[in-house]
């Protein structure tokens, strides 16, 4: 599933871009990451509960950040197996000053198999771009209030 | 296909029934129907640690017409509501909806309840919930209260409940005397979710609306409100031109998701199709007040 | 003899049992010390498997085995190829339990054997597997490209086998047609959703040494010579029952599936009987799908529509492995030229690997393809040229006074396609004359002045049926004077239990509810290949008969010495043997079957041996040739794209039938598969290979809502083939509905002039094309 979506961010291209490596603000804002733990530098064993009404899994797996040019782009890779199936999700970010502000840019490819593909798929579209969105109002929120 | 293990309950009372689901929370899932609730289980898509099964609680299971309103007991098997005098009386368009809600041996075990606290993306019975501005009422733990259709619906298969609340009555305003209704939806067969569905009520006073309201299913994560189109409407002589107009309305207003079986400019499209019908049809029934 | 029942509209003997709930299906079985199996399968359509413990899972509660192809031993190697051809170069068939790579979402990656399904589910939970996740190749056109990922890493290629099939010179007549046409056909994936899942049950007894197997499949004595082999056990000591099977359409006949070894294995190394039951959403990924072919067709064609020749280079889409080898595409390339003569012709297909769930024949196993290429691009000429769309069809078809008539083409049984018999052109006007054709214009200018968009379809084809190699049947008289039948074929609903017991009736005299036939067991009958191809009653029926016949001799034969008459003066009718003409001094036929088998003195030496019973073959040196034409109207709605069925007919040439009430039964189910493939049925893959419709919920199967009622009329040009002069039925129904459909959509939207070249439709696929369509009315 491809997705790609822009947001305007209340704070410079510097603050978003600390905000966005930083685990505990990726921790926090990531729908359903539990746990976040530190392998190597960018390079995370993740554990994300995640579900909708009912249907809830727990899924372990990794967060990885790459192909970092600071200030202004870099990929990040999160992918998960559990019970219900497996799921990967890759973007890349780009930020470029607009105003006082940032904006950022996010092209990305979620890939959800098992199960819950063979049985969700007339809504994992829909419930993938709203993690997504919820995802980016957390960070439209941290930055807001000025942490 | 064989759910994991978990405990089961079986409340008599709304209190019982509550206290356990404020013991469990988020490990308990009030069974109704179970015609949602059961197959997610058997895949083991859902595993519910505590089933709190409210079918034995006979308080729940009314049905009556109440000062202009009818009020649903939860617990109101959906079979009994299609087949209900005073719902053909007062309310058809929930009539008309239900008869194309899966089918008849799910109606059977399918509660009113259940239906609008699962919040199905494609429900009907949300979508008429909304267009009439109806409400639930909620029993938790510490409290009681109500909440708006307008309040309830969050995104697919969420609504504003918390897991320690059981909704225990659903409220539909009933529309106004002499007013035309119309359901339509499309769907791949009989029975199946819809790919876009829409219900509309009329009222027409001096050969102008007075009334209008047009609720929308299947085209996004909750039920929508034409509102717009709704406003459009109101004060207007009717014509085709009038519900062509609501149906570009209509279009606008809703953001559909594709999926295999059709794409989001269909379900966009025939929304627009089946609103403008379903003004017609809902015309033509009206009542026409001089 | 007299045929009193073959002809006649028999209720079923197996309907009292099944109707009441008193059938025997693989799941009813109820052994003591019954485990229970699962099997864990990839979620993965292509990865490599790193790492499966299954420790955890080893010590659950509840757990009596966990297998992975570690624990296999010598039987991890790849199943047997049940079907090879010369050039499928790649003959890859899957391991019972996958044990380095993963090639299609739902294989087996290990089996759990438990108390119960649900401890065997939740043991399953426990067994971690650590996936390597590789590129799939799922595209078809993709796949077969070069570059693609490899679904087989050591082939080069995901083409594994090139085949083309020639007659005449088509470049030749190509080049001078003053016509042609061409079109791309696509059909996409579908599945034949028995109501019945797969299921196998297996028990060993060390006491007798004998494994017991009960396995819902279409062909138990092959399972039964190939579990024999595999275990190095001889023959006898190997029973496999197909007990009521609820459907099976040709994904049930397999030899292997995983399952059928593993679940034995287990059981001979447990010590207790185990069961494995398929669940519905097993079944989507784990039980063999079909259908998706893509054709780059051309006709050419003269002045007058005839066909002066037609090419066909198509992509087979085989799965992940392909254990029923080129079935499928053969079978679509000598299905094309259908009733109509066809001087030169190409079939050309490549078969591709995908890592999708493997492929073997689903009814109609390819016919499906060919006729809706034929009439598709017919209905283009037609267009094209302006000729009537019957009206070509006629100009072509093959005439009565032509048979036999070799097409040029060699079919699945490696045997010449040889057209038999067959009245193509009264079948056809058959057709036309039960849906109206004739006043159709006018009946749809009625219908466009009121605002609809109804349209008629028609479409023609030929189909081969009743293949060797043989069948073989036993008939036994009883001395309660009920008469026992045991043949090899199984059934999956197919009424053999009545239209076997009709043949042999006939011959004794007795009524078919006194005739008990028993199939699928190999301890009843030893010599079998399987009910698959519309053979059943083409072959066994013919075995059938013959054998009833023998007996018929034996007992005119002991009746003779009995009642000092001449065996030619002996007649039985009513369950009574005696003289012509002298009813009164009759025998029952069970006295006779008692008096056939003396226990003192001698026997005559001319009865050959005891009882009233016989044993026979029928081996067909070729298939013989069904035909039909099938016709229905539809309306659709151009502003939601949806299309409903008002009327579905068929006429059917099955030869003679042996029961026209079961034959219709047959059409019924097929047409609505058909349907079902033409409208509702896809099977979706994501990128991925995911696939996105393993529920119900998802593949849509028609309902009685969505099904009008099929009106079926009946030919019958007798086959010289057999005695009986029978083809096969079984497949007929599905084979041209989706060319009828396509046609009748086409038709009914003829002012938008919009064209359909692929299944299934859609309300949205419809909507599509009227939204781009190359008019507005």
């Amino acid at each position: 599933m491809k997705i790609d979506g822009t947001n305007t961010l209340p704070a410079s291209v510097d603050t978003v871009w600390k905000t966005i490596n930083d685990p505990e603000a990726l921790r926090r804002c990531t729908p359903g990451l539990k746990e976040l733990k530190a392998i190597s530098p960018d390079n995370y064993a993740a554990t994300l509960q995640i579900g909708i009404a009912a249907v809830k899994g727990t899924y372990a797996g990794t967060l990885r950040i790459t192909d970092k040019q600071a200030p202004t782009h870099y990929r990040i890779i999160l992918e998960g197996t559990g019970g219900a199936g497996f799921m990967k999700g890759e973007g890349t970010v780009d930020l470029e000053p607009q105003g006082d502000g940032t904006l950022l840019k996010w092209v990305g490819d979620i890939q959800i198999g098992g199960l819950i593909a063979g049985v969700g798929q007339r809504m994992l579209g829909g419930i993938g771009k709203m993690l997504i969105g919820q995802f980016f109002k957390c960070l439209e929120e941290s930055l807001g209030s000025g942490s | 296909m064989k759910p994991a293990a978990f405990e089961y309950h079986t409340p008599r009372t709304v209190d019982e029934a509550v206290a356990l689901l404020a013991r469990y929370g988020e490990e308990g899932k009030v069974l109704a129907g179970g015609q949602s609730l059961v197959p997610l289980m058997n895949m083991r898509l859902a595993r519910p640690a505590n089933i709190i099964d409210i079918n034995r609680i006979d308080a729940l299971a009314y049905l009556r017409r109440e000062r202009g309103v009818l009020r649903l007991g939860a617990l109101t098997r959906q079979r009994a509501a299609e087949r209900s005098p005073i719902i053909a009386q007062h309310c058809p368009i929930l009539r008309d909806a239900l008869r194309l809600v899966g089918h008849a041996q799910i109606r059977n075990r399918g509660t009113v309840g259940g239906s609008i606290a699962h919040a199905d993306p494609a429900g009907e019975l949300t979508a008429i919930l909304l267009a009439l501005d109806g409400e639930v009422t909620v029993r938790g733990p510490k409290r009681t209260r109500v909440i708006a259709a307008a309040d309830l619906f969050v995104t697919y298969l969420t609504t504003s409940l918390d897991p320690h609340e059981l909704l225990i009555e659903v409220r539909f305003p009933l529309p106004p005397e002499g007013a035309g209704w119309s359901w339509m939806e499309i769907a791949r067969r009989h029975g199946d979710f819809a790919l876009a569905g829409v219900g509309v009520v009329l009222a027409v006073r001096r050969g102008r609306i007075a009334e209008a309201r047009i609720g929308l299913t299947g085209v996004g994560p909750t039920p929508v409100r034409a509102a717009q189109a709704e406003r459009g409407l109101v004060g207007q002589p009717p014509s085709t031109a009038l519900w062509a107009e609501a149906a570009e309305a209509v279009r606008g207003a809703v953001e559909p998701d594709g999926d295999i079986h059709a794409s989001a400019e269909y379900r966009k499209h025939v929304a627009g199709v089946l609103t403008l019908r379903a003004l017609q049809e809902a015309y033509e029934r009206a009542r026409k007040v001089a | 003899m007299s045929t009193r029942y073959a002809g006649a509209r028999v209720p079923r003997n197996e309907d009292p049992a099944l109707l009441r709930g008193r059938g025997l299906f693989v799941d009813d079985l109820a052994l003591p010390n019954l485990a229970h199996a699962a099997v864990l399968r990839s979620p993965h359509a292509h990865a490599r498997i790193v790492r499966i413990d299954a420790g955890r899972a080893r010590r659950a509660p509840g757990v009596a085995a966990v297998l992975t192809h570690a624990d296999l031993g010598e039987f991890g190697g790849p199943l047997p190829m049940l079907i090879p051809h010369p050039t499928l170069i790649h003959p890859k068939t899957q391991q019972p339990l996958a044990s380095s790579v993963v090639r299609h979402v739902g294989e087996p990656v290990a089996l759990v054997v438990a108390e119960s399904r649900y401890a065997a589910e939740d043991a399953s939970d426990l067994i971690e597997v650590e996936y390597a996740p590789l590129p799939a190749a799922v595209d078809l056109t993709a796949a077969a490209a070069p570059g693609a990922p490899l679904v087989h890493a050591n082939t080069g290629t995901n083409v594994c086998a090139h085949y083309t099939q020639r007659v005449g010179d088509v470049e030749h007549a190509m080049a001078l047609a003053p016509h042609r046409f061409r079109e791309r056909l696509v059909v996409d994936r579908g599945t034949a959703s028995p109501i019945e899942t797969r299921g196998v049950v297996a028990s060993w007894d060390p006491r007798t040494q004998r494994l017991e197997i009960w396995d819902s499949t279409q062909a138990p004595i092959p399972i039964r010579n190939g579990l024999a082999a595999m275990f190095h056990l001889p023959q006898p000591s190997v029973r496999v029952v197909a007990p009521d099977v609820g459907g099976g359409f040709g994904p049930k006949v397999m030899m292997f599936y995983p399952e059928e070894i593993l679940v034995p294995l287990a059981a001979m190394r447990l010590g207790r009987p185990v069961k494995w039951i398929e669940d519905r959403r097993e079944h989507f990924v784990a039980t063999n799908q079909e259908r998706e072919q893509i054709h780059d067709a051309e006709i050419g064609l003269d002045e007058t529509g005839r066909i002066l020749a037609l090419r066909t280079v198509f992509l087979y889409d085989a799965g992940a492995y392909c254990p029923y080898g080129l079935i499928v595409p053969i079978v679509a390339s000598t299905t094309l030229p259908g009733p109509y003569r066809l001087p030169n012709y190409h079939a050309e297909f490549n078969a591709v690997f995908t890592n999708k769930t493997t492929v073997s024949p689903y009814r109609g196993a390819g016919r499906p393809h060919g006729v809706f290429v034929m009439e598709r691009l017919l209905d283009r000429a037609a267009c094209e040229l302006g000729i009537d769309r019957t009206e070509i069809r006629r100009r072509n078809l093959i005439q009565p006074d032509e048979f036999p008539y070799a097409v040029g083409l060699i079919y699945q049984d490696n045997a010449p396609v040889e057209y038999d018999s067959g009245n193509y052109p009264r079948c056809l006007e058959h057709a036309t004359e039960m849906i109206g054709y004739a006043g159709w214009a006018d009946q749809q200018a009625a219908y466009r002045a009121a605002g609809r968009c109804v349209g008629l379809g028609v479409a023609c084809y030929v189909e081969g049926t009743g293949i060797g190699p043989y069948e073989g049947c036993r008939v036994t008289v009883d001395p309660s004077g009920k008469v026992f039948v045991s043949t090899g074929v199984g059934t999956q609903g197919q009424g053999h239990m009545t239209s076997f017991a009709q043949l042999v009736a006939d011959q004794l005299g007795v009524t078919p509810r006194d005739v008990v036939v028993r199939t699928g067991d190999t301890d009843g009958f030893r010599w079998g290949t399987g009910t698959f191809a519309s053979r059943a009653a083409v072959v066994a029926g013919t075995a059938a008969s013959l054998a009833a016949q023998a007996v018929r001799e034996k007992t005119q034969l002991v009746a003779a010495t009995l009642l000092e008459a001449r065996p030619k003066e002996i007649d039985l009718a009513e369950g009574k043997v005696f003289v012509r003409g002298v009813p009164a001094r009759a025998l029952s036929l069970g006295e006779v079957a008692a008096a056939a088998n003396p226990l003192r003195f001698a026997m005559p030496a001319e009865w050959e041996g005891p009882g009233l019973e016989a044993t026979r073959y029928f081996a067909p040196p070729r298939g013989t040739f069904s035909n039909g034409v099938h016709a229905c109207i539809v309306e659709v709605d151009p502003e939601t794209g949806m299309v409903s069925l008002l009327r579905y007919v068929v006429v059917h040439d099955c030869g003679r039938l042996i029961n026209p009430m079961i034959v219709e039964g047959q059409i019924h189910g097929g047409v609505a598969q058909g349907i079902g493939g033409a409208y509702w049925e896809k099977l979706a893959y994501d990128a991925q290979g995911q696939p996105l419709a393993t529920t119900f919920m998802d593949y849509l199967l028609p309902t009685a809502v969505e099904v009008p009622p099929i009106e079926v009329g009946h030919e019958e040009t007798p086959t010289p083939l057999n005695p009986l002069g029978v083809k096969g039925a079984g497949e007929a129904g599905v084979i041209p509905v989706g060319a009828a459909i396509a046609q009748a959509v086409e038709d009914a939207l003829r002012p938008f002039d919009i064209h359909i070249t692929e299944m299934p439709l859609s309300p949205n696929r419809v909507r599509q094309l009227v939204a781009k369509a190359r008019r507005t009315p």
